[in-house]
């Protein structure tokens, strides 16, 4: 559904990702890790036109992304879930979910899409009136989720969605992604903890220095112990080479 | 073209420039001419006082003028209500400014970017009303005239013209020299450089961030006060308009077309902009100061690095090419170099 | 008070557009001149209603204002891409600043232009009498603003406004265009600034360099009230002019401009992020 090839992109004449490529089919799960520096946020980033590529092939079910704003590429049913969440911080809970709305047609579109969104998360239906800025943590990372799912986008993008989290409210987020996933909605998650997105993606993709590294099903990264030293904490080079 | 052969190329225009400002007095002797050219060169060390502070240090003045003004007005008081030569006044000038400066050093510390500029702004408009209102000091809005100027010129129109804008040459080149040393030769300019492009850097590095500031404050505004003095006795008559904002759109006008953060370049964008806008003059005062505000807009957009910026791009294209051409050598799958030239002390505006 | 609501009109649309662009409108000042010749254009020159004048003036800053995005600030945003943009916002509005000022002048002519009141009579209060074209500035004012708040509360672009000053990056993922949001809110901040100069028009002189004073006052407002928070501005603008009508009782009045300056050095000193405003900086 998305195809990613051979990806050059960075930041004025930093180049941080230098030939990257991944798949993601529809209705699927797919993670993305690596070290820090490595060019996951970045490769998410330039899918959804944060940033231009210098180089590299993005397309959605065969339309080329390239030279897309994010606000255009949003329209064909791509939603993005920054790190950290960018909730409008001084808006209420029910006002961030008005403005994930706002490219919706008509009032009756509108509110109908709301009502989904609060039968998915009675929470916020309660807390609609309460400002964004004094949910919790794990209530603001929903929100954000929540938000992107106004449009009923056929694809996801998370950028680190576990990010700071406490682990219940880890457990609740990857829950929701299930759920989510469940219901035909095509992930890529850039993941910083490496389990979580084991026990979820269908297929994960490793990249290291802005290449890719590896690819393969969770089964074949634990399989491999090159791989699981590497890249998923074990063995002699425990934790995250920088 | 090589970088090193450009930078001798350079030179040999700016060495053939000095000597045309040097004969000009020979070359073209009419009071009128040599006035404008006088005027420009005061000018000339207004905007590069200014670049000092603003381009190369990068703390934003929108008050120069006030600087200017408080020269002038120092410079012009002492000489009518003390009696003192104007050459004290020049130099009582110079320090007041100098001392204004650093007093709005103090608090600018701890401001950023656009909070300083709208202080300095307002600290500008202060000393306007100031000057306009304090009439037993300053004249109020009539201003100040009739306290002398330069002592020992010569009689005569051509030849007096000659020695004033010969004065005020010396004393601006030199004062332009001195701030070229101060910013390519002393640790003060590579202390300047570092505010610049990164203050929290320069003084985890140890940088003394609030001395140097302070410095290039004092040096900044001391300049611009000598500027305001010279044209004090230069035009004989110092009215609160020099503290208008008009003032400081002009300077910044010229500081951009020449090119920010190089001293020497809003020096001869002073130069050339204050041509035009006499020449201009002849189609319509108005008209003049239209096109400064032209001239700054078109700049910023498209020629951010002014004049010195075309001259120096060449220079950049060809460290970059070289940089590209290393890229490629590099083997595949070795961690590659940044790209790009590094960031050189004429580059107000290098990447982060 | 008069003083006060149109402090507000101008402080207003300078913070929106600081709020939503992050770029200080040095030209500000500018609109509101434009507005005062305007509103003379339409009365004394067309001699169209003062209704009509003020919405003459209000329309024509508005579209002023739409164009410097595109012209200006687009330009110079996409090229500097990613780089920091440093003092150069700054010195672009300062040279459209000069260059709408001197336009002015040369179109103009530099000397004051008289703009007949809007209304006239005047309104008895107790032993003082208050003329019906302050009463109809304060209103308008009033009115406008609160039009101003309920537009970014409720509306949905008005949302989107607010979206973008809060985050631009999630803005745009939410499908909001920023070229748009720009525009509009440059508009709508020159536009507030014209009808201020519209409606002041008949109580102070207008010439080419109306505006500046005002601009100043309003940084030294904006700054007071917390850069970018609108409802900061708002209590500043009113606070400063009551503060000026106060102060000018003291002092001889040629130095009432000065209190917003001292106001502001102090506030900048003690608690740079105004009243309203949060304490990092943006």
């Amino acid at each position: 559904m998305l195809e990613v090839a051979g990806l050059r992109s960075g930041y004025g004449r930093l180049e941080i990702l230098r030939g990257a490529s991944l798949r993601l089919p529809a209705g699927s799960i797919v993670g993305l890790i690596g070290p820090n520096g490595a060019g996951k946020s970045t490769l998410l980033k330039t899918i959804f036109g944060y940033l231009r590529p210098f180089a590299g092939a993005i397309t959605l079910e065969g339309r080329s992304l390239v030279g897309l704003r994010p606000d255009q590429i949003m329209q064909l049913g791509v939603g993005f879930v920054a790190q950290a969440g960018g909730l409008f911080a001084d808006m209420t809970v029910h006002e961030n979910l008005l403005v994930g709305g706002y490219s919706l047609g008509s009032r009756g579109e509108l509110r109908a899409a709301l009502e989904d969104v609060y039968a998915r998360f009675p929470l916020f239906r309660e807390r609609r009136q309460q400002p964004a800025a004094s949910l919790s943590g794990g209530e603001q990372r929903a929100l954000a989720l929540a938000r992107a799912l106004v449009i009923r986008p056929r694809v996801l993008l998370l950028d680190e969605p576990s990010a700071a989290l406490a682990p219940r409210f880890i457990e609740e987020v990857y829950e929701t992604i299930r759920a989510l996933n469940r219901s035909g909605i095509a992930l890529l998650i850039v993941e910083q903890n490496v389990e979580m997105i084991l026990s979820v993606a269908h297929r994960v993709f490793v990249l290291d220095l802005g290449r890719n590294a590896f690819d393969g099903t969770p089964a074949e990264l634990r399989g491999s112990d090159r791989i699981r030293r590497l890249y998923l904490g074990e063995g002699s080079r425990a934790g995250i080479p920088a | 073209m090589s970088g090193a052969r450009f930078r001798s190329l350079r030179r040999l225009v700016l060495c053939a420039g000095g000597v045309v400002v040097a004969l000009l007095p020979a070359l073209a002797p009419h009071p009128f001419v040599l006035s404008l050219a006088t005027q420009a060169v005061i000018w000339a060390l207004l905007a590069s006082s200014w670049d000092l502070l603003s381009g190369y240090t990068g703390q934003i003045s929108f008050g120069h003028a006030g600087f200017f003004a408080l020269g002038a007005y120092t410079a012009a008081g002492m000489a009518k209500h003390l009696g003192l030569s104007p050459w004290l006044g020049l130099l009582l000038g110079t320090g007041g400014a100098a001392l204004v400066g650093v007093g709005v050093g103090f608090p600018a510390l701890r401001l950023r970017g656009h909070y300083l500029a709208l202080v300095t702004l307002a600290l500008a408009e202060l000393i306007r009303l100031s000057a306009q209102n304090w009439l037993s000091v300053t004249g109020g809005p009539f201003g100040m005239y009739d306290f002398g100027t330069f002592p020992g010129l010569p009689a005569g129109a051509v030849a007096r013209a000659q020695a004033t804008y010969l004065l005020v040459v010396a004393v601006v080149a030199g004062a332009v020299a001195v701030m070229l040393y101060v910013c390519r030769r002393t640790r003060a300019g590579q202390a300047f450089r570092a505010i610049r492009e990164d203050e929290v850097l320069a003084e985890s590095l140890g940088i003394n961030t609030t001395v140097y500031k302070l410095l290039a404050f004092a040096l900044s505004s001391g300049f611009a006060g000598l500027a305001g003095g010279l044209y004090a006795f230069y035009i004989q008559l110092v009215s609160p308009t020099v503290a208008s904002a008009a003032t400081t759109s002009l300077v910044i006008g010229m500081a951009v077309f020449g090119g920010l953060g190089t001293i020497w370049g809003p020096a001869l964008g002073a130069l050339l902009l204050f041509a035009v806008n006499e020449a201009l003059r002849f189609v319509g005062v108005v008209y003049n100061l239209v096109a400064v505000g032209l001239t700054i807009m078109v700049f910023v957009i498209f020629l951010p690095r002014g004049l010195a910026g075309l001259a120096l791009r060449r220079q950049r294209l060809t460290v970059r090419r070289d940089a590209l051409r290393a890229e490629e050598d590099a083997e595949p799958g070795q961690p590659e170099q940044v790209t790009g030239a590094t960031p050189s002390a004429e580059d107000p505006r290098s990447t982060a | 008070m008069v003083l006060g609501g149109l402090y507000a009109l101008f402080a207003v649309g300078l913070t929106l557009i600081f709020g939503v662009l992050d770029v200080i409108n040095v030209a500000h000042g500018e609109f509101f001149a434009v507005g005062g010749y305007l509103v003379f254009a339409a009365l004394v020159l067309l001699h169209l209603p003062p209704a009509a004048g003020v919405a003459v003036a209000g329309l024509g800053a508005f579209l002023l204002g739409l164009a410097v995005y595109p012209l200006l600030i687009g330009p110079l945003k996409r090229r500097l891409g990613r780089r920091p943009a440093g003092s150069l916002y700054l010195v672009l509005t300062l040279g459209l600043s000069t260059f709408l000022q001197s336009s002015l002048l040369a179109v103009a002519g530099g000397e004051y232009v008289r703009v007949p009141p809007l209304v006239s009579g005047i309104l008895e209060i107790g032993s003082t009498g208050v003329s019906h074209q302050r009463l109809l500035v304060v209103t308008v004012a009033a009115l406008l603003l609160a039009g101003l708040f309920a537009f970014l509360r409720w509306h949905r672009e008005g949302l989107a406004v607010r979206a973008v000053a809060q985050n631009p990056e999630a803005a745009q993922a939410m499908g909001i265009s920023l070229t748009r949001i720009f525009v509009l809110t440059l508009g709508l901040g020159a536009g507030l600034a014209g009808v201020g100069g519209a409606l002041m028009a008949p109580l102070f002189n207008v010439y080419p360099a109306v505006g500046f004073p005002l601009t100043i006052k309003a940084f030294a407002i904006t700054i007071l009230g917390g850069m970018g928070n609108l409802v900061g501005a708002l209590l500043a603008s009113l606070i400063i002019g009551v503060a000026e009508s106060l102060v000018v009782m003291a002092i001889p009045s040629q130095w009432q401009n000065g209190v917003a300056f001292v106001v502001m050095i102090i506030v900048l000193l003690l608690r740079p992020q105004g009243l309203l405003g949060r304490a990092t900086s943006r």
